[in-house]
């Protein structure tokens, strides 16, 4: 089946459909929840080892939290000494308020370079300001280079997953994409040979195109220096060859120090694809003669994310990695999958993220779309407390419906204000147990159920059956049980 | 610089207006909060030297990488046999590789500025490394002149490395401890290059060299 027979899904946030209704396609595709479930599965399954075998594991997430928490509480100083140690080295440094003007930067760059042609590492960022629509539309192709990367780019197709984007998508289905895009009419759906088909398109593009694109997964403070994690050596590849080269980083990517990889390396590894240590790790400083692009330039992105700085209790969203350890972990992702975050950041983090990117003006249903089961939490390398973040961000979300309804007309505002009112006070409660037993006792069967209630009640019973109110409640016993041993 | 400047001014501010209620807390010096930061995991490790060196092997070997031992005295017949068992003629070396380590009866491009096409062209490349760390199995390249620029060890599809036992240590931080300065320049090799993006099925080789050999040499107790 070709993965792009269904309506392509909306990663902006601005245009994507409410979480319930994003969800849908995926829910009623069988294969789709399977290619999904598999490669989480395999994931969760290595990681959950390699944790495992790791004493030391809770005091790694510790020492990482503390870290990147101690690097939001001094963002502004550690963002100076990054810019002044990498143009100590020979970087440029450039600020970008919002996406437009990141995009515009970024293009006045290529443009300098004259480049009609760039290769890309992957990097959500750049997914993020939308960057490669607005390279293709100053007549610049992008050609993506992790090898997921290329499966969405040539098969027209949405990322799903922040570490591995294509994991929606089977092998049957690469096959078909590559055939049809790299004429490649005998590729059989091995995934070996699809990899091969995959190294022999981009090897030209790698010795040829001098101008490449990454983001990043650390900023050393202390040195000025960049860091690249990665798997195929797509990414050595453009950190190398090219003559230019222009990173794309969030401003929250700081780390204060070199040593500071100790601790993050350790866990990004095993939280993203259940590894020890992914087999490349790039690191470098401006720019080096002789040695990689001789022309280098940073773009500190905020894009939404000092404002998010401003809230204490969502501050933490910001301490985020990007190993995609929650959405592996996360039940309601495993149903979904990425799409219906309507984001290029899905999962649990994508849900407090993204409508606190937006300002909290779009991407509101997805709050709401977690069972708070805190799974996502407990995996967390650097200890993000996404469900106080979730129920925050739920109540901001109602606060403001509100203001545009009024409170009166809010059936559910009415009623928390009544369940208030008895739940106050004891004999309140208890009256309204007692007229609660009366009241149910029409609808409770003889087994001592209710099956079917009327109104707004019906809701619940539709699907499921209702146990009915004990004749005695425990309080009641409990004051019966005291008169007779006396 | 082609960034406005009001930006940069406008997103340092906003940082700082974001972190008004953290105003006391910032002026407390920021070194001594860092100083302060939790950090109880493991320093070092535990196992002993033989035990170490083993792991470290024994890392390499479920990443598919071929590992060979040797005494310090034995290292050029060893490069000379791994070169030849892999059928190497035109071999890279980085411009400081040790002279009696360039075997004769190969062909060496020494990396003098060699053009990519050379390097693109050569059928191996021979390195010595900075360190090793064996929890992972991972070999660090700080890109001196015995290991050379990071394009002669990424190019070619076979890379001999070369290991002494004793720059094999244990544990991550352990190899942070040996570096007395930051590296402008590092690449952490944990074995071949591999992906894992379609249906999550481990495949060597995708940009990087395909094979990974690594000679350890034996040169404490």
């Amino acid at each position: 089946m070709n993965p792009t027979a269904e309506a392509r899904p909306v990663l902006d946030p601005l245009f994507a459909p409410p979480f319930p209704q994003a969800a849908l396609p995926v829910l009623r595709n069988p294969q789709l929840r399977k290619n999904v479930a598999h490669a989480i599965d395999v994931i969760q399954a290595k990681r959950a080892k390699l944790v495992a075998e790791k004493t030391d594991w809770q005091e790694l997430r510790t020492a990482a939290s503390a870290i990147r928490m101690h690097v939001l509480e001094n963002l502004g100083a550690y963002l100076e000494q990054f810019e002044a140690r990498c143009t100590a080295a020979g970087g440029v440094v450039h600020w970008a308020a919002d996406a437009a003007e990141a995009r515009r930067i970024i293009l006045d760059l290529l443009r300098q370079e004259n480049a009609s042609e760039v290769i890309k590492i992957k990097t959500m960022t750049s997914a993020e300001i939308q960057l490669n629509p607005a390279l293709e539309e100053a007549g610049i192709s992008p050609f993506e280079t992790d090898l997921a990367e290329i499966i969405l780019q040539l098969g027209e197709e949405e990322p799903s997953h922040i570490v591995v984007p294509a994991l929606h998508v089977n092998r049957s289905q690469v096959r078909e994409i590559f055939a049809r895009r790299m004429g490649l009419k005998n590729l059989s759906d091995n995934p070996k040979d699809l990899t091969n088909a995959a190294r022999t398109f981009l090897r030209q593009k790698f010795l040829t195109i001098p101008t490449a694109i990454s983001g990043a997964n650390f900023l050393i403070a202390e040195t000025g220096s960049v860091g690249v994690v990665e798997s195929e050596g797509n990414g050595r590849m453009c950190l190398t060859l090219p003559r230019a080269m222009i990173t794309l980083a969030g401003i929250e990517k700081i780390l204060p120090r070199f040593q500071d990889l100790e601790v993050m390396l350790q866990v990004l590894a095993r939280s993203a694809t259940g590894e020890r240590m992914n087999p490349y790790t790039s690191l470098w400083t401006g720019v080096t003669p002789g040695d990689g692009p001789q022309r280098f330039h940073v773009v500190l992105l905020d894009n939404g994310r000092s404002s998010i700085l401003a809230k204490p209790k969502q501050r933490q969203t910001l301490k985020c990695i990007r190993c995609a350890a929650c959405m592996n972990a996360c039940p309601v992702y495993r149903q979904t999958g990425g799409h219906a975050y309507g984001s290029v950041y899905p999962g649990p983090i994508g849900a407090i993220l993204t409508p606190q990117l937006m300002h909290m003006k779009h991407a509101q249903s997805l709050p709401f779309a977690s069972s708070l089961c805190g799974a996502c939490y407990e995996v967390c390398p650097v200890k993000i407390n996404i469900p106080e973040v979730l129920l925050e961000l739920r109540a901001q979300v109602v606060d403001q419906e509100r203001k545009q309804t009024g409170r009166i007309s809010d059936p559910m505002y009415l009623g928390l204000r009544i369940a208030n009112f008895f739940f106050a006070s004891a004999g309140r409660f208890h009256f309204a147990q007692r007229m609660g037993r009366i009241g149910l006792g029409f609808f409770t069967g003889k087994d001592g159920w209710i099956h079917s209630l009327p109104s707004v009640g019906g809701k619940w019973t539709q699907t499921r059956d209702l146990r009915g109110l004990p004749q005695q409640s425990f309080h009641e016993w409990w004051a019966a049980r005291g008169k007779e041993t006396k | 610089m082609s960034a406005p400047a009001d930006s940069r001014q406008r997103i340092l501010d906003s940082i700082r207006g974001a972190s008004v209620d953290l105003a006391v807390k910032d002026r407390l010096d920021q070194a001594s909060a860092y100083a302060a930061l939790p950090r109880a995991y493991v320093r070092r490790g535990a196992l002993p030297r033989q035990a170490c060196v083993e792991l470290m092997m024994t890392r390499l070997r479920e990443y598919d990488a071929e590992v060979v031992e040797c005494a310090p005295a034995q290292l050029p017949a060893t490069i000379a046999a791994q070169l030849a068992a892999g059928g190497k003629r035109s071999v890279v070396a980085p411009a400081g590789l040790p002279a009696e380590w360039l075997v004769a009866g190969i062909d060496w491009k020494i990396d003098h500025d060699l053009p990519v096409a050379e390097i693109e062209a050569a059928e191996g490349v021979v390195t010595a490394c900075f360190c090793a760390v064996a929890e992972s199995g991972t070999i660090v390249l700080h890109h001196s002149a015995t290991e050379g620029r990071r394009v002669i060890s990424l190019l070619p599809d076979w890379h001999l490395c070369i290991l002494h036992s004793s720059q094999v240590v244990e544990t991550l931080p352990e190899y942070f401890d040996r570096c007395v300065k930051p590296p402008a320049l590092a690449t952490y090799v944990s074995g071949p290059s591999a992906t894992a993006d379609i249906e999550m099925t481990r495949i060597k080789g995708v940009h990087g060299p395909r094979f990974l050999n690594v000679i350890l040499v034996r040169d404490e107790g």
